[in-house]
């Protein structure tokens, strides 16, 4: 059995980065929809999600990630990812992803580009 | 020639049983040269195929894995299960725009398996659908 983790690893501002870790499908999906919505409610309108230590993702989980892109875009706030392993990074890239969400290398560079005023 | 590296399961009705797949994808895939990245990219499909086949199927869901040690090595990955069975020619190509001002956010599945391996081949009728899906080390 693959575990799931998700913590809320910075709060600064506008911004929130949330770790994500292991198996991301339909209940780690889930608990991302309800850790962004809470975020949102808090007034955090920039989400960074940080994969480094995800290690696989199916497409009911993309799903999830996809209603969370929705809330974010509803509330006029930035959703951005960090550190995917390759084959996330392929899969994102399949979906054009990119056009709606940022997707950064590393943590370091997301922190970076999103405390830059745009 | 080394010998082909073959592996067969049934999935079990439980919860992350797609994950048995990859695990025997990874055992096969290692064993006959393949990469981490490519092994990554293989799992993600062959994860797609059997939660399609859990979700549709209906109950038995067959999986087989089968190395081929050549140059480049080969992976050939076939699912199966026995439900009521589908026209892949109707499914339409998922489309982000779309998803994100309608309802259904799903059906990325096929598309994934298709960018992520080299050859996707689906023949379904009702009764028994069978994916076989192959990838060649530095392929895509």
């Amino acid at each position: 059995m693959e575990t799931f983790e998700l913590e809320v690893a910075l709060l600064r501002g506008p911004l929130a980065v949330i770790e994500v870790g292991g198996y991301i499908n339909n209940e780690a999906g889930e608990a991302i929809v309800a850790t962004a919505r809470r975020l949102l409610e808090e007034g955090h309108r920039q989400l960074l999600f940080d994969l480094k230590a995800t290690r696989i993702i199916n497409s009911i989980g993309i799903s999830l990630l996809l209603e969370v892109l929705e809330m974010v875009m509803e509330a006029k706030g930035t959703l951005a990812f960090c550190s995917p392993s390759p084959s996330i990074a392929k899969t994102f890239q399949i979906m054009g992803l990119a056009q709606y969400a940022r997707i950064f290398e590393s943590r370091a560079a997301a922190l970076d580009a999103l405390s830059t005023p745009s | 020639m080394a010998e082909a590296q073959r592996v067969r399961i049934l999935l079990p009705l439980q919860p992350q049983a797609e994950l048995m797949a990859t695990a025997a994808v990874e055992r096969v895939g290692r064993s006959i040269g393949f990469s981490r990245d490519t092994l990554a990219e293989v799992k993600l499909a062959v994860v797609e195929a059997c939660l399609n086949a859990l979700e549709y199927g209906g109950g038995q869901v067959e999986v087989e894995v089968v190395g081929f040690p050549e140059k480049p090595p080969r992976l050939e990955v076939v699912v199966v299960d026995h439900g009521p069975g589908f026209e892949p020619a109707t499914l339409p190509t998922p489309s982000l725009q779309a998803q994100l001002s309608g309802e259904r956010k799903r059906g990325w599945g096929l598309e994934l398996m298709r960018h992520l391996m080299d050859e996707v081949d689906i023949r379904s009728a009702p009764g028994c659908t069978r994916v076989r899906m192959t990838r060649r080390e530095g392929g895509r």
